[in-house]
C-alpha cells in the first residue's frame, strides 16, 4: 500500500501546509521578502532554462526573425545555448543568497517546532513547502508567459520542446524545495538548531567539490579530445557536456574556495593589526565567517574573469574581422552574437550584485540586536557603517586584483594566437569598475543598517 | 548613599512619558541617580524599567518630561552628542548580546578604548587590566560564545566600566546566568563600582541582586511606586 497517497498521508501534508501558512502569516516582513526575492529568482532560473530547453529541442536549420541569425544555425545556437545555461549559474547564487534571508530566525522557528514535538520528516516538509511554493509561484507565472511567446514565435513547436517545457516547470520547485530542506539540515538534526557557533567553520565543502571535480574534468576532458582524434564521430558525445559540466564544477567551487580562503587570510591578517575599530570588527566578522559571503564573492569573481576575457577576445576578434577584405558572413552576424555575450555578462552582473546586496541586507538582519548593542553603548553609527562597508571591500580587493589579472592574462594568450598583440584598454577597468559595484551595492544596505541600530532592537533576542 | 542625602544628582529624570506604539511604558516617572550611588529599579514585567534606563542612559528619547545629566538637558541632545556621552561617560551591560560576537574578550574590552583614540597596543593593555579586575584574565583570547555565561558577562562589565564612566546601566545583568554567576558578576560589579566612584542604575526583578543596590525604587505601570524601600 502506497502510504504516499493515503488520507491520513494527504491530511498531514494539508496540516503542514496549513502550520507554513500559519507560521509565515505570523512571521516579520523578512519572510516575505525571502519569499518574494526566492519567487523572483525562481521566475529568472526557469526563463533562462526554458529558452535553453526550446532552443535545444530544435533540430537542423531554421529561420528565426530575431538574434540576427544567431539562432538559425545549429552550431551558433549550441553556443546561445550554453551561454543560457552559464547564465544560471549566478541565478543559482542569487536564490542561494534569498535562502539565507532570515535564516536564523527560520532556524529557531523550525527548531521550536521541533521542540513542540514535530519529527525531522516534518520539518522538512514545512520548509520544502515555504521554499517550493515559492518556487512554484515565480516558476508558474514565468512558465506562462514563456508558452505565450513561444507560440507567438513558433507556430507548433515539437513535442521535445513542451518535454522541456514541461520538465522544467516542475524541476524549478522541485529542486527548490529540496534546496530548502537541504539548509535545514542542522535544524533536523537537532530541535536545539543552531544555538551558537565557537570556531570558524573549515570550507571543507567547496575545497572537496573543487578537487574532486578536477578528476572529472581531467578524465572526461582527455576522453573528449582522444574521441576528437580518433574520429569516433557522434556515438561518445556524452565526454565533452559531461568535462565541461565538470570543469564549471570545478571553476565555480575553486572560486567559492578561492573568495573564502581569501576572506579568511585578509581578516586573519587585519585582525591582529587593525588600529581602527571598524577594520578590528570587519576583519573579525570576516575571519570568524569567511564562508558565508564566499559564494556571492565567488560570482563576482567569475564575472570579472569572464568580462575581461570577453573585452579582449572581442577586440581581437573585431580586429581581425575588420582587417579581412570579404567575411564568411555580414558584420552584424559577429556583432550580434559578441553584444548578446556582453549583455549576458551585463545581467549576470546585475544578479551577482542583487545576491551581493541580499545578502549584506540578511547578515546585518541577523546581527540587528548586537547592532542595537553597540549603538546604545556609544559605538558610532559612522564606525558601523564603515565596518559594513569593510567586510565587502577588504577581501574583494585582493580577490578582484588577481581576477582581473587572470583575466588578461587568458585575454593576452587569446590575442597572442590570433597574431594581434594590443589590449583594450576597457579591460583593465574591469575589475576596478565590478569592486566600485561591488561596495555601492553593498552600500545599499546602510539604510537597513540605520534601522537596525534603533534601539526597539534591543527589545528583540 | 540614603534617601537624605542632599547632594546634586548627577542624573535626574522628571515625569517622564513614553509609549511604545500605542502601549504605554511610562507615564510620569521622576528618578534621581546620584554620583557613586548604586541605584535598583525593580517591578514586574512590563513595569517599564528597561523603557526607564534606556531614557535615562539616551539610547531613547522620552515623549514627554526630560533628563537632566551634569546640568544639560540629555532628552535634547542631538544624536552624535548622546552616542558620544554613551561612550565617554556612560556605560551599558544588557541581559546579554553586548559583546561582538567575532570579537575575543579582549578585544570586545579594547574597542571602546580604540574608539576613543587609544592605539591598538594600549587599549589592549588596558582592557587585560580590567579582564584581570573582574577575574576574567586566562579566557581574554575566548570569544564570548566560547565563554560561560558569567565570564561573558563580566567581560561586559570590563567594557562598560573601561573607559572610566561616571555612571553604569545594567538591565537585568545577571538574568541569563545562574546563581552562583550572578553572585559573582554583581559582586563584581558593585565592587568595581564602589571602588571607582560609578553610580550604577541597576534594573532587575530579583531581589537578591537588588540587595546590592544603596537604594531601591519599584515601578509600576510606569510609575514610581510611593513606597521607597531603602537597602
Amino acid at each position: 500500500m502506497s502510504t504516499v497517497s493515503s488520507p491520513a498521508a494527504r491530511s498531514s501534508v494539508r496540516s503542514d501546509a496549513r502550520l507554513a501558512r500559519e507560521l509565515l502569516r505570523g512571521s516579520d516582513r523578512r519572510e516575505w521578502w525571502r519569499i518574494g526575492l526566492t519567487a523572483a529568482g525562481a521566475a529568472l532560473a526557469t526563463g533562462f532554462a526554458l529558452a535553453a530547453v526550446v532552443l535545444a529541442s530544435l533540430r537542423g536549420g531554421h529561420d528565426f526573425s530575431v538574434g540576427h541569425g544567431l539562432l538559425d544555425a545549429p552550431g551558433t545556437r549550441a553556443g546561445v545555448v550554453s551561454g543560457l545555461l552559464l547564465l544560471l549559474v549566478p541565478v543559482l547564487g542569487f536564490l542561494g543568497q534569498c535562502a539565507r534571508i532570515g535564516a536564523v530566525h527560520r532556524d529557531r522557528r523550525l527548531a521550536g517546532l521541533r521542540l513542540a514535538g514535530a519529527t525531522p520528516w516534518q520539518v522538512r516538509r514545512i520548509a520544502a513547502l515555504e521554499t517550493g511554493l515559492a518556487c512554484l509561484l515565480g516558476s508558474a507565472v514565468t512558465t506562462v508567459f514563456s508558452v505565450l511567446l513561444l507560440l507567438r514565435l513558433w507556430s507548433r513547436p515539437s513535442g521535445a520542446a513542451w518535454a522541456g517545457v514541461a520538465l522544467v516547470a516542475v524541476g524549478v520547485p522541485v529542486l527548490g524545495a529540496l534546496a530548502g530542506v537541504l539548509a535545514l539540515r542542522r535544524v533536523v538534526a537537532s530541535p536545539l538548531g543552531r544555538v551558537r557557533r565557537v570556531r570558524p567553520e573549515s570550507g571543507r565543502g567547496p575545497r572537496l567539490l573543487f578537487l574532486g571535480a578536477l578528476p572529472v574534468v581531467a578524465v572526461t576532458g582527455t576522453l573528449a579530445v582522444a574521441g576528437t582524434g580518433t574520429g569516433s564521430g557522434g556515438r561518445d558525445h556524452w565526454q565533452g557536456p559531461l568535462a565541461v559540466f565538470g570543469l564549471v564544477i570545478a571553476v565555480g567551487a575553486g572560486a567559492v574556495w578561492l573568495a573564502g580562503a581569501t576572506a579568511r587570510f585578509v581578516g586573519g591578517l587585519l585582525a591582529v593589526r587593525a588600529r581602527s575599530a571598524a577594520t578590528l570588527i570587519a576583519a573579525a566578522r570576516l575571519y570568524d565567517d569567511p564562508w558565508a559571503p564566499a559564494r556571492t564573492h565567488a560570482a563576482v569573481l567569475l564575472v570579472t574573469v569572464t568580462g575581461t576575457v570577453f573585452l579582449c577576445v572581442r577586440h581581437a576578434l573585431l580586429t581581425e574581422l575588420r582587417a579581412m577584405e570579404h567575411p564568411a558572413a555580414d558584420m552584424s552576424y559577429y556583432t550580434t552574437g559578441l553584444d548578446l555575450t556582453g549583455a549576458a555578462i551585463l545581467v549576470a552582473l546585475a544578479i551577482t550584485l542583487s545576491g551581493l546586496a541580499v545578502g549584506t541586507a540578511e547578515s546585518l538582519a541577523t546581527r540587528r540586536r548586537t547592532l542595537a548593542a553597540q549603538a546604545a553603548a556609544g559605538v558610532p553609527r559612522t564606525v558601523l557603517n564603515r565596518a559594513l562597508l569593510l567586510e565587502t571591500a577588504l577581501p574583494l580587493a585582493p580577490a578582484l586584483l588577481l581576477a582581473g589579472a587572470g583575466g588578461l592574462a587568458v585575454g593576452t594568450w587569446y590575442s597572442a594566437l590570433t597574431g594581434d598583440a594590443s589590449l583594450p584598454w576597457a579591460a583593465l577597468l574591469v575589475a576596478p569598475g565590478v569592486y566600485a559595484s561591488c561596495l555601492l551595492a553593498a552600500a545599499t544596505a546602510l539604510p537597513l543598517l540605520s534601522r537596525s541600530v534603533r534601539p526597539g532592537e534591543l527589545r528583540y533576542a | 548613599m540614603t534617601n537624605g542625602d542632599t547632594t546634586e544628582p548627577l542624573l535626574a529624570a522628571h515625569q517622564l512619558v513614553k509609549a511604545h506604539g500605542r502601549t504605554p511604558a511610562l507615564r510620569g516617572a521622576s528618578v534621581e541617580l546620584r554620583a557613586g550611588e548604586i541605584l535598583a529599579v525593580t517591578g514586574a514585567s512590563g513595569s517599564g524599567k528597561s523603557t526607564l534606563l534606556h531614557c535615562l542612559a539616551g539610547i531613547v528619547r522620552p515623549d514627554g518630561g526630560s533628563v537632566t545629566y551634569a546640568g544639560q538637558r540629555l532628552d535634547r541632545l542631538p544624536e552624535k552628542r548622546l552616542s558620544e556621552l554613551r561612550r565617554t561617560d556612560f556605560g551599558v551591560v544588557f541581559q546579554f548580546g553586548q559583546l561582538i560576537p567575532e570579537l575575543t574578550a579582549l578585544d570586545n574590552v579594547a574597542l571602546p578604548l580604540m574608539l576613543a583614540g587609544a592605539g591598538r597596543a594600549e587599549a589592549r593593555a588596558r582592557a587585560a587590566e580590567w579582564l584581570e579586575r573582574f577575574g576574567v584574565l586566562g579566557q581574554e583570547d575566548l570569544r564570548p560564545g566560547e565563554m560561560s555565561g558569567g565570564q561573558a558577562q563580566r567581560a561586559a562589565l570590563a567594557r562598560a566600566l573601561v573607559t572610566g564612566p561616571k555612571a553604569v546601566f545594567a538591565d537585568e545583568p545577571t538574568g541569563a546566568l545562574d546563581s552562583l554567576a550572578g553572585e559573582q558578576v554583581m559582586t563584581a560589579l558593585a565592587h568595581t563600582a564602589r571602588e571607582a566612584g560609578t553610580a550604577v542604575l541597576l534594573v532587575t526583578h530579583d531581589a537578591q541582586v537588588a540587595a546590592y543596590a544603596d537604594r531601591e525604587i519599584q515601578l509600576r505601570d510606569g510609575v514610581v511606586a510611593p513606597a521607597e524601600v531603602t537597602a
